[in-house]
């Protein structure tokens, strides 16, 4: 086999080991790689955020993926909880998948073990499972009572009976709906909820799909975005600068210590919380990795093809 | 009579859901509250129906003793453990339902879905080649992208993200749109010839 030939014709078992490496050597050592945040995940910021401490608004996570995803959305709805949390927004969750409600379980009580104060049912509220076939039928009642869409919480308690609901009635109270989801881009929330209602809609979704948000974006259709690990990444640095340190929301300041050239430690807050920028040090090593094999595939194409060439005019 | 009241209901329903949409009046209005509340009644019979079709094909496979018949007997085993352990020690965080979901669900699904960064890794190795004009912006515009969305492409210089955000700000949202008219129109097309009884292919039974 020429030399031109073998560039193009790596074994994959090769570029699979190299791959494997490049993931788990940066989870190993963290690369500390910086986090630059980007317009659409400060707007859902700054828009959840422009609620604290009110009793009158609430926002609304729809947990709409299954496992298989969660290594990039898990982290996603850690930072929107913990986010809320920390800011005293109003909180309440939704699964119309039946492996979404676990994980809904799983995401609060890993960010509540450090929010003792916080009570279920008064600073949050989770709808647990509501099944996919009544999607639309509650997405479209809870314009008009949510209490009365939605019925019960994860427990079976009645809404209309729970001190979250005083002041909620329907989506004038909800300040933003954001779907976290592995397979569609909010499509229900911003066909039925608002144009109908009104409501502000934000996602989060898989990197693959980050692409399928722009154009919805540009007609404000969504109101921000968090796309794959990256999205999950800048929220969790937002949440760090801000939330932790009591402070209001400013574009200025999020920029000038996310995009300046000083390193933001990460070495005091808890691995739960940084999971995202850990794990976009191994995606921009993988992303540099791929890049390159496609380079030694394009030399191997280029120096073959000159070959051949000169073979011809010989 | 199989064929005729099945597309009685669909060309019924889809003239008065297309009146419930464009026509607001009280009378549209209840018929929609009706509706949900059958929608809420009938939801659930999917999940019988589901459950007991699951059983059945794996159940047969089983009997039949059919290539593979183990991954039926998991199948099964696995929707009674986890139906039971759901039913009786409920499904909150800290019973044996959450054990399973944790310890089984949770890294068995995240393990299928990043055999794709390997997949990506070895398919964009082998295909993108610099063949033509085309290719070659489409491999320009990959290799851009890739370094915007993690830090090294800021770390070499801010045009990379900048030029990310173009790409994906413009031609990929015009592209993006194009298609999604084009779905609209094709789902419109496809719906109407549906309500009108010319598409009836769902109904099944050939022609």
């Amino acid at each position: 086999m020429r030399f031109s030939e073998s560039l193009q014709k790596l074994d994959r078992r090769y570029i699979y080991i190299v791959v494997a490496l490049a993931v788990i050597i940066p989870l190993i050592f963290p690369l500390g790689l910086k986090t630059y945040t980007t317009t659409p995940v400060e707007d859902l910021y700054r828009h959840i955020d422009a609620i604290a401490g009110r009793d009158d608004k609430a926002i609304l996570i729809d947990f709409y993926h299954d496992p298989s995803v969660m290594p990039e959305l898990y982290p996603m709805e850690i930072a929107l909880i913990r986010h809320c949390f920390i800011r005293k927004i109003k909180l309440f969750t939704i699964s119309f998948w039946p492996t979404g409600a676990p994980i809904i379980e799983m995401a609060l009580s890993e960010v509540k073990e450090d929010f003792p104060d916080i009570k279920a049912n008064v600073d949050y509220c989770n709808f647990g499972f509501k099944p996919n076939a009544l999607t639309i039928p509650i997405i479209l009642g809870m314009g008009d009572d949510i209490a009365k869409a939605v019925e019960t919480n994860s427990e079976g308690s009645k809404l209309e009976d729970l001190p979250i609901m005083k002041n909620i009635k329907n989506y004038d109270n909800i300040q933003i709906v954001m779907q976290i989801s592995g397979s569609t881009s909010g499509y229900l929330w911003y066909t039925y909820a608002r144009p109908r209602f009104g409501v502000d809609v934000g996602v989060g979704v898989t990197a693959v799909m980050a692409a399928d948000t722009y154009p919805f974006l540009q007609t404000g259709q969504l109101l921000g975005s968090m796309g794959g690990l990256k999205g999950a990444a800048e929220y969790e640095k937002l949440v760090d600068i801000f939330a932790m340190k009591g402070l209001d929301y400013s574009k200025k300041k999020a920029r000038d210590i996310a995009w300046g050239s000083k390193q933001y430690s990460l070495s005091n807050i808890p691995y739960k919380y940084k999971k995202a920028r850990i794990g976009m040090d191994a995606q921009a090593v993988v992303h540099v990795l791929i890049i390159l094999f496609i380079v030694i595939g394009n030399i191997g194409y280029f120096l073959d093809k000159r070959a051949e060439k000169r073979k011809y005019v010989k | 009579m199989k064929r005729t009241i099945p597309l009685l209901i669909v060309i019924i329903l889809g003239f008065l859901f297309v009146a419930y949409v464009f026509i607001p009046h009280k009378v549209s209005a209840d018929f929609y509250d009706w509706y949900m509340k059958w929608i809420k009644v009938i939801g659930p019979f999917a999940v019988v129906l589901g459950v007991g079709s699951l059983i059945m094909v794996h159940t047969s496979k089983i009997k039949r003793k059919a290539p593979n018949w183990g991954y039926s007997m998991v199948t099964i085993v696995a929707l009674v453990i986890t139906t039971l352990t759901g039913f009786i020690w409920g499904i909150q965080e800290g019973t044996p339902f959450m054990w399973i979901f944790k310890n089984f669900n949770v890294p068995m699904g995240a393990t299928m879905f990043s055999l794709l960064a390997f997949y990506i890794a070895s398919a964009a190795y082998k295909a993108f080649r610099a063949r033509s004009v085309e290719a070659t912006v489409l491999l320009i515009a990959a290799i851009i992208v890739m370094l915007g969305r993690v830090s090294i492409g800021q770390a070499i210089t801010h045009w990379i993200p900048d030029a990310t955000e173009w790409i994906l700000n413009v031609p990929n949202l015009a592209a993006k749109r194009g298609i999604g008219l084009g779905v609209g129109l094709g789902m419109t097309a496809t719906s109407l010839k549906i309500i009108l009884g010319i598409e009836r292919s769902y109904l099944g039974g050939g022609k």
